[in-house]
């Protein structure tokens, strides 16, 4: 009986954390729904009391949004396809073997993966410019980007082939598969829902990725979404509902497949970031 | 011929080539870049020598002129600040909410969860909302602290260079303290329960269990934390592109944003590079204790 008690006040009290927690995100979408003077009041409204819905559409078309999710939409592909590609086998021999290379090559992948973008990106700016590559600005960035999340991917994925059974691939040599086959039929298989729930975050995170292209990416109709969202915001804009509208209709496909896939990538982020 | 195919497709070619085009990869596009970086500090870089590779040397110019700009030494003291300001903001408030998870209620997982939504989303957005709620005059943090009698007059948090980089510290601290606090329940629940049966048996009250079992069994974990931290915060760019871009006058600057401003708006690339390398040398002597203090399991 107390213990049922107990739990109901623990969840009460994580309600009211969450609810704190998550304030910003439900003011970013009271805000995007209030008209100009409702944005301005004094004291705010908590509730919109006349919510404007057709903002979105018209953020939509007047700041040319369906090119900046396309730009992005093609830029996180890109990236996470570069980075599936070559990070899979990279991670899956990296968890298979146990030797002093193993642990050279780990240490070189993690040191890799701390280097801050923005400093970064002053030699890969001048480096990209010299040989031409600037031509293909978005282009350009997928490479950037891959570089950056691969060695994050790679740990990632490393823990879940740590995982899959070393019986069963050895168990299929046995049985006359090459290591091709045994890599591509059983190993894979098994752990493609730790690729799959890594190539998600990698693609959050390259979804709204913004040093790169920024310095990268010059011509309008190529930038991504984030850059988008940075020109919108004038050191003095005061039209914060409709950058709140634009903000909304960005991060609000990244949080649905959050919320679905919670569960997943969160158990696949700590497996992965601790070890 | 015949042999080397055969080690392709059934022996250890097949694992050599797996790793060596990826890490010829990272090498190309990080490595080298790196490389480029430490040789870029040492030359002149102008809008005409930017477009060849053999630029004039000049040393130890770079450096000199670097420390000698009237701005350097306030721009480390900011990163200073906001490195040790967000670091224990993200750790405390995170482990105090992974303690109250810890305690195990139906939907605590799911809630704990749910709190990771600010890490995935784009930290340019997380920059915008940031930059309305702390705007000055219409801005619903100020409102609140008024409300609550903590302020009297409206803080400019973006505008005053008192308050400008504090307005960026508590936008970071909100961003990366979810991650503190899954990455630190998973280091509470790998603690043995019998330990604090053991203790309670003993008669060690809360307090005495925190500090002589948690925290000791936690001490690997929070090196990482911490050091990851450093990591993360030291990467830190889009909350200062979108809240205060390092003004007003450099009063919210930090090295990471100043080397992106020098290369990209003043295109001093020179500069950019030297800041760069300097920063750099920090966060591997961090990433070199992260390995460290996560040893143990690299090696299983």
């Amino acid at each position: 009986m107390s213990n049922t008690m107990h739990n109901r006040l623990m969840l009460i009290i994580a309600l009211i954390l969450a609810a704190v927690y998550l304030f910003p995100l439900y003011w970013m979408y009271i805000t995007a729904l209030k008209t100009g003077s409702a944005m301005f009041a004094t004291p705010p409204q908590f509730w919109p009391s006349d919510p404007q819905w057709q903002i979105y559409g018209d953020v939509w078309r007047s700041r040319n949004m369906g090119r900046y999710m396309v730009n992005s939409l093609v830029i996180a592909f890109g990236a996470v396809s570069l980075i599936c590609v070559l990070g899979v086998g990279c991670a899956y021999v990296l968890a298979r073997y146990r030797n002093v290379w193993v642990d050279i090559g780990l240490f070189l992948i993690l040191m890799l993966q701390v280097l801050p973008a923005s400093l970064m990106i002053t030699p890969i700016f001048v480096g990209f410019s010299q040989i031409g590559l600037l031509a293909s600005p978005r282009f350009a960035v997928i490479l950037a980007i891959a570089a950056k999340s691969m060695p994050f991917f790679v740990v990632l994925v490393r823990a879940t082939f740590m995982s899959v059974p070393q019986e069963l691939e050895e168990a299929a040599l046995v049985d006359g598969n090459s290591r091709i086959g045994a890599f591509w039929h059983i190993v894979l298989p098994l752990a493609r829902n730790g690729i799959l729930v890594s190539a998600i975050l990698i693609f959050m995170q390259a979804f709204g990725e913004f040093v790169y292209s920024k310095s990268i990416i010059q011509a309008v109709e190529l930038q991504p979404a984030s850059v988008g969202l940075n020109s919108f915001m004038g050191p003095n804009t005061n039209e914060w509902n409709n950058i709140m509208a634009y903000a909304t209709m960005y991060v609000t496909p990244i949080l649905a497949i959050f919320v679905l896939l919670q569960r997943r990538i969160v158990s696949g982020l700590t497996s992965g970031a601790l070890k | 011929m015949k042999r080397l195919l055969s080690s392709i497709t059934d022996g250890k070619g097949f694992d050599i080539l797996l790793v060596a085009f990826p890490l010829g990869y990272l090498f190309l596009m990080s490595g080298l870049p790196l490389l480029y970086n430490v040789l870029m500090s040492f030359q002149e870089v102008d809008m005409f020598s930017r477009g060849s590779f053999w630029r004039p040397f000049v040393g130890l110019k770079n450096y000199r002129d670097l420390f000698a700009m009237p701005e350097t030494l306030p721009i480390l003291y900011n990163t200073g600040i906001f490195v040790v300001a967000s670091i224990a903001g993200q750790f405390l408030l995170g482990f105090g909410l992974a303690l109250f998870f810890w305690t195990n209620f139906p939907g605590a997982t799911w809630l704990r969860g749910l709190f990771l939504v600010s890490w995935v989303m784009p930290g340019l957005v997380v920059g915008a909302i940031w930059n309305w709620i702390l705007s000055g005059d219409f801005g619903v943090l100020n409102f609140l602290l008024r409300e609550t009698g903590i302020i009297d007059g409206n803080i400019f948090w973006r505008s005053d260079p008192d308050f400008s980089l504090w307005a960026v510290i508590i936008a970071n601290i909100w961003l990366g303290m979810a991650f503190n606090m899954i990455l630190l329940s998973v280091g509470l629940s790998a603690i043995p329960k019998d330990l604090y049966e053991a203790a309670e048996l003993d008669g060690a009250n809360a307090f005495q269990r925190f500090w002589t079992i948690t925290l000791p069994m936690m001490r690997s974990t929070i090196g990482a934390i911490i050091s990851l931290g450093l990591i993360f915060t030291l990467q830190q760019f889009d909350l200062f592109a979108a809240i205060t871009s390092g003004g007003p006058n450099n009063s919210s600057n930090v090295t990471q944003y100043w080397a992106w401003d020098l290369s990209f708006r003043q295109y001093d690339f020179a500069k950019g590079a030297t800041i760069s390398v300097i920063m750099i040398i920090f966060v591997m002597f961090a990433s070199v204790v992260y390995v460290r203090s996560t040893r143990h399991e690299v090696r299983g």
